[in-house]
């Protein structure tokens, strides 16, 4: 006697349970120009290399006689899948079902996702649809509520994954509650334009407690988020949100415990671009284009920019030099003059900790006049959080190569140098306490104010500090590794990248400060 | 068309107005140059249109989030 009586009933819960919610459901979801979360899961992985973990799980209702009446699917489906053959954790919820908001088997595997991820040390990546808890679900009379009081909070596995995995989310759809933060706990997130809100509370419970009445792209589009640094990159719609996962994969290891990939590249280490030379105007007033910069130095189409809405001021890529990837700061003077303003402090410091946890080395090009100042800048708190990214940088165990490319004053400097920096100047280089031009006028006030004609007195000084501004002294103090021509940056770079990878060797495992949402 | 308001992202003073009522404009494309932290920070369209008014005249100073000019796109 065989169990293919009980095997024949599995294959057809099994069968049942990737019903989804059905064609209606299905067929309502393409409506709203979305895929499944079995589509996504399809076109995010490597083919036919999906997992899937608990492929029965559903809730099943009997009839008197134990018959299967009705077979509701689990409304999150989870498991293991490759991307450019690397193993990864990927889990999303089935919209077609209840509206993503989790039903009792759906929630145990949502939560299970994270457990995953860190027990077989994989990235995690979480496709987001759905709202949060709902009240239905509550108020039965008699039997237990809540969880017992020996229960870990379910919110430890989310916060402990970051400290060992990458964890990648995307909003898929309008992403509310519990989801909303699963999408913020994470080191990388990216949204749809069009079909895609990141709620707290929807529109219906603003109207009720606020008496507001908005829409649910008012409250949460894309065009809100990508300037609340909510959410780190737009995406045209669903497929190029994936593309931008398995990117941004590329550049990490699978987990804490392992080095970053390395990849074999054409483009030769001693490439020197010409247009470096001049990229900087001598007019230190005017303008450039950093990220053209970035492009001249950096392997040919290796930067992955994150974030370029928020804190538009600071720079954050990701990117390979000689096929090893590498974190990038630089600073955009065309806003805020470069300047660390309380959002780019922020993305600074949430950047420079995700590099830390996954031992990313960081190449940092620095413009920056200083804190911004301002009344503006001072009731945004923005000391605070500046220091905050000082002291990321001052933390960072790993390695760093620094190239002062045009500004650097004040205290905010401070956050462009870790320990042990490798550090370069162009010679467009200027640097000290303060900006000729203000420090000036701070520090010879009394002088200026006597002189008969004052105005003159303070052009006077300022063009005397500036001629005296010569990019020579620093590099024979040794206050710099190197002064270079402009045009050797990338074989200066490519050549400390061989330095460090001893290094890179032994800086594996947790670091003290895992990154936080 | 629809009106769009252009803001300056920085508190600082109108340097340079480059473009003037019923010029068209790409998205990106510098309207006017601020100079604020002693640099020139350009004010771009944010969408492609027509400038219908522009609000502001060189040596003005401008806050964070002030309407500068209006696009009809």
């Amino acid at each position: 006697m065989s169990w293919d009586k009980e095997v024949q009933e599995l294959q057809r819960r099994r069968y049942l349970a990737q019903q989804q919610g059905g064609e209606a459901g299905i067929a309502k979801q393409h409506a709203r120009g979305r895929m499944t979360i079995r589509e996504r899961i399809d076109v995010l992985l490597d083919d036919g290399s999906f997992r899937e973990h608990g492929r029965a799980t559903a809730s099943p209702v009997y009839d008197d006689n134990d018959e299967l009446l009705e077979y509701v699917p689990a409304n999150y489906i989870v498991g293991f899948g490759a991307i450019a053959g690397r193993r990864i954790t990927v889990g999303g919820e089935d919209f077609t079902l209840k509206g993503g908001s989790p039903n009792a088997a759906g929630l145990r595997k949502s939560v299970y996702a994270e457990h995953l991820a860190v027990q077989y040390r994989t990235p995690l990546v979480r496709m987001l649809e759905g709202g949060g808890g709902s009240v239905k679900g509550g108020g039965k009379k008699g039997g237990t509520v809540g969880e017992p009081v020996f229960t870990e909070p379910r919110f430890k596995i989310i916060a402990d994954a970051m400290g060992v995995v990458p964890v990648i989310s995307a909003a898929m759809g309008a992403v509310a509650g519990f989801p909303a933060g699963r999408l913020v706990a994470s080191h990388f997130s990216v949204m749809t334009e069009h079909t895609a809100q990141v709620l707290i509370g929807g529109p219906a419970l603003v109207e009720r407690a606020l008496g507001v009445k908005m829409t649910k792209d008012e409250l949460g589009g894309a065009a809100v988020h990508l300037r609340s640094g909510i959410v780190d990159n737009l995406a045209a719609d669903e497929h190029d949100a994936l593309a931008q996962i398995r990117r941004y994969l590329s550049y990490l290891p699978s987990s804490v415990y392992q080095r970053t990939p390395r990849y074999q590249v054409d483009d030769p280490v001693d490439r020197q671009e010409q247009a470096l030379l001049s990229i900087v105007p001598r007019d230190s007033n005017t303008g450039f284009d950093m990220r053209a910069v970035l492009q001249m130095i950096f392997d040919t189409d290796s930067v992955f920019e994150i974030g370029a809405l928020y804190g538009p001021s600071q720079i954050c890529a990701l990117a390979t030099l000689n096929g090893q990837p590498v974190g990038v700061l630089a600073n955009d003077c065309l806003h805020y003059a470069g300047a660390m303003t309380a959002e780019a402090a922020q993305k600074y410091r949430r950047f420079v900790e995700m590099c830390d946890t996954f031992h990313l080395p960081i190449v940092n090009l620095i413009d920056q006049p200083g804190f911004m100042i301002g009344p503006e800048s001072e009731a945004a708190g923005t000391i605070r959080y500046g220091m905050a990214a000082v002291a990321a940088a001052a933390q960072s165990t790993v390695p760093w190569a620094v190239i002062q490319v045009h500004k650097g004053f004040g205290v905010a400097t401070a956050a462009h140098y870790a320990p042990g920096a490798y550090i370069l100047a162009w010679p467009s280089v200027e640097s000290g306490p303060l900006p000729v031009e203000g420090g000036v006028a701070v520090a010879f006030h009394r002088e200026i104010a006597a002189a008969p004609d004052p105005d003159a007195k303070r052009r006077e000084l300022e063009d005397r500090l500036r001629e005296a501004r010569s990019p020579f002294p620093r590099a024979e103090s040794f206050a710099v590794h190197e002064l270079i021509d402009p045009r050797e940056t990338r074989p200066v770079l490519c050549e400390w990248i061989e330095w460090i990878q001893p290094q890179l060797d032994t800086l594996l495992g947790p670091t003290h400060f895992p990154a936080r949402p | 068309m629809a009106k769009q308001e252009v803001e300056s992202e920085v508190t600082g003073n109108v340097w340079k107005v480059l473009k003037s009522t019923g010029d068209s404009v790409e998205a990106g494309e510098v309207i006017m140059i601020l100079e604020s932290m002693k640099m020139e920070i350009p004010v771009e369209a944010p969408v492609a249109g027509t400038i219908a008014q522009v609000l502001v005249a060189p040596e003005e100073q401008v806050e964070e989030d002030q309407v500068v000019a209006i696009l009809d796109s």
